[in-house]
């Protein structure tokens, strides 16, 4: 028989650093008191003790198990708490939860991965995981795009990024600055890339408006359905297909998720709501 | 199948109050509502028809503790094993939803898992029905045939009484001597019961016009952007009583509460009828407006559940349409959605 589990329990975990990102993203990294395996794309609850849960995606390295990192906008009630954190505090972290990017199935294939605004935070572990297994996909190109300048997060890692030779990377912002020397424009706007749409892949993390056009233009360029991977971005709460928050159509975001391909979801209403 | 006397029935139920948290439904007023049993009184109604609380109220807990600090203890939300009697077979088809979502599924919740199994089921035939059952309609009969440990059916001076579980089985052969083999007129007595309270309930049905379950398929599909979900959300106040009150409805939030020492986390009954249930800390909701949430209602009801658990999660007790302050009833909206899908 299945051993007793408190499936509701948070493990408790302290705060090592706090990282400013941006104006309203701050990445918080954290020792969990129990190491917490996680695959890329898998999500935690994190807990501010006594105030309530927000679901995130894990923006550290999945092999590392002993510490974690979180990149939170500041947006509602439990992520402005989370802005509140120093160094020393207790969380709590449950998890990991639902199901991560199926990265055997990318073997051997041309990926390509957009990213929008806070939505580089899962796509960074993502990203390293790639790095990680380099060479055993056949080519990786990151197509990023944020507000403004000063809304891009990671700006030193991503800078690294750049010069990569296993990554073809470019970034764009929708408004530049003095300094902004890159492109200048939506994300959709840069997705053309040398590959072989029909057999590649597409995976898509980003705010839900621009998961929308992002999915449009990458169908009309000829990414197949099942190909296209997406972060469904839903109220995720019990993050065990039990509360009912984040159902779209017969899946639960939480645990059927929060990744899934646009085949699978095309047909339910409401899902770029 | 036994036969037991009232009297015999009075000293079984005491017997298992050393083992158990003995529940019995009482009637009061014109309502009945579950009691916990200390000894065998007037107002206890073993038959009629079911009771004003589902069953879920002692099993998922409409407000309970499920986690204290960073504990893995699992809180205890009851002292004793349950043992709730004269349970309707609308109310154990609620079971099967909530076992679905609490228990069968890959991440059981223990402490819902441990009730349910250690719990005993008395169930008991409707002698009775209330213009608001429909239970015939959902492909069940006014009298448990499943998911109980035993069933009483009501006849002159006592009931008769099947076992539906091992437990049932153990539970007659370790207090023998309270149960006799059934006298033929009362087994005639039982069929005639269940027939006439059948009848009743068909009756019913055809006074509502409520379909039967065979034609809901894709009714929701179809009826997707019809105009039902509009019209019949029109004069919805937004409680959220059809969902607190449905044996089926599962959905909760977690509530993190502290004191200066403590902290714990609750699982509280929640409503997907109001308006934040699926808005997101960024401020989006994908179901904004009110008809939207009525249809999610249905859509989760009649299309989710067939698909992922392959049962309707409606019962036919018809709580819904007692509670709604709204005069929002299930049956007129599933008339209209059958009604309208086969146009």
């Amino acid at each position: 028989m299945q051993k007793d589990k408190n499936i509701y329990r948070s493990i408790e975990a302290k705060v090592v650093a706090v990282i400013s990102e941006t104006p309203t993203i701050k990445t918080i990294r954290f020792i969990p008191r129990e190491p917490i395996t996680f695959k890329t794309g898998q999500f935690i609850e994190l807990t501010i003790p006594g105030m309530g849960e927000a679901p995130f995606t894990p923006s550290s390295k999945p092999s590392v198990k002993d510490m974690m990192e979180v990149s939170v906008m500041k947006v509602g009630k439990v992520t402005e708490e989370i802005h509140k954190l120093k160094k020393g505090d207790i969380v709590g972290v449950r998890g990991p939860l639902g199901k991560g990017y199926p990265l055997d199935e990318f073997k051997d294939k041309e990926i390509l991965v957009v990213g929008g605004g806070c939505g580089f935070a899962p796509l960074r572990s993502l990203m390293y995981e790639f790095f990680e297994r380099s060479g055993q996909f056949k080519k990786i190109f990151f197509r990023g795009g944020c507000k403004t300048p000063r809304e891009l997060v990671y700006r030193d890692e991503t800078q690294e990024w750049a010069k990569r030779k296993d990554l073809d990377f470019k970034i764009t912002v929708d408004k530049g600055d003095d300094k902004w020397k890159g492109h200048v424009g939506l994300v959709t706007a840069i997705l053309d890339v040398d590959m072989d749409y029909k057999n590649g892949i597409a995976i898509v993390c980003g705010p839900p408006i621009m998961m929308k056009f992002a999915t449009m233009k990458l169908l009309t360029m000829g990414f197949e359905e099942e190909n296209i991977y997406l972060s469904m971005e839903k109220n995720m709460s019990c993050g065990i297909g039990k509360c009912g928050h984040c159902r779209i159509g017969i899946y639960y975001a939480c645990k059927d998720g929060p990744v899934f391909t646009y085949g699978q979801i095309k047909n339910f209403p409401e899902i770029w709501d | 199948m036994y036969y037991i006397t009232e009297g015999n029935f009075a000293v079984l139920l005491d017997g298992l109050k050393t083992e158990y948290d003995v529940y019995v439904p009482v009637k009061k007023d014109k309502q009945r509502f579950y009691k916990k049993y200390t000894e065998f009184s007037a107002d206890i109604v073993i038959g009629e028809v079911r009771a004003f609380e589902p069953l879920k109220s002692f099993f998922s807990l409409a407000r309970g503790i499920v986690a204290r600090g960073f504990s893995p203890e699992i809180p205890k939300l009851c002292e004793k094993p349950l043992c709730i009697v004269g349970v309707k077979a609308c109310d154990l088809k609620g079971f099967k939803i909530q076992d679905h979502v609490f228990n069968d599924h890959d991440c059981p919740d223990s402490a819902y898992r441990s009730l349910r199994q250690n719990n005993l089921i008395i169930s008991s035939d409707c002698t009775l029905c209330i213009d608001t059952c429909f239970c015939l309609s959902i492909g069940l009969k006014p009298y448990p045939q499943e998911e109980f440990d035993i069933n009483l059916s009501q006849v002159s001076g006592g009931f008769i009484v099947e076992s539906g579980s091992n437990k049932g089985k153990d539970l007659i052969a370790k207090n023998s001597s309270l149960f006799e083999n059934p006298k033929s007129h009362s087994i005639t007595g039982k069929n005639e019961a269940r027939a006439k309270v059948t009848k009743d309930v068909e009756r019913n049905i055809q006074d509502s016009g409520v379909p039967y379950q065979e034609s809901f398929e894709n009714i929701i599909e179809r009826n997707y952007e019809s105009k039902i979900w509009e019209e019949e959300a029109n004069t919805c106040v937004e409680c959220g009583a059809c969902n607190t009150i449905c044996p089926t409805c599962h959905c909760f939030l977690l509530y993190d509460q502290k004191n200066e020492k403590n902290m714990a986390r609750l699982r509280i009954w929640d409503s997907c009828m109001i308006k934040d249930f699926a808005r997101v800390a960024g401020g989006a909701n994908p179901r904004a407006k009110l008809w939207m949430r009525l249809r999610n209602r249905f859509d989760k009801k009649f299309d989710f559940f067939p698909k992922v658990a392959k049962t309707y999660a409606c019962t036919g007790c018809g709580r819904c349409i007692s509670a709604c302050p709204a005069k929002i009833d299930i049956r007129k909206v599933l008339k209209r959605l059958v009604g309208d899908a086969k146009r």
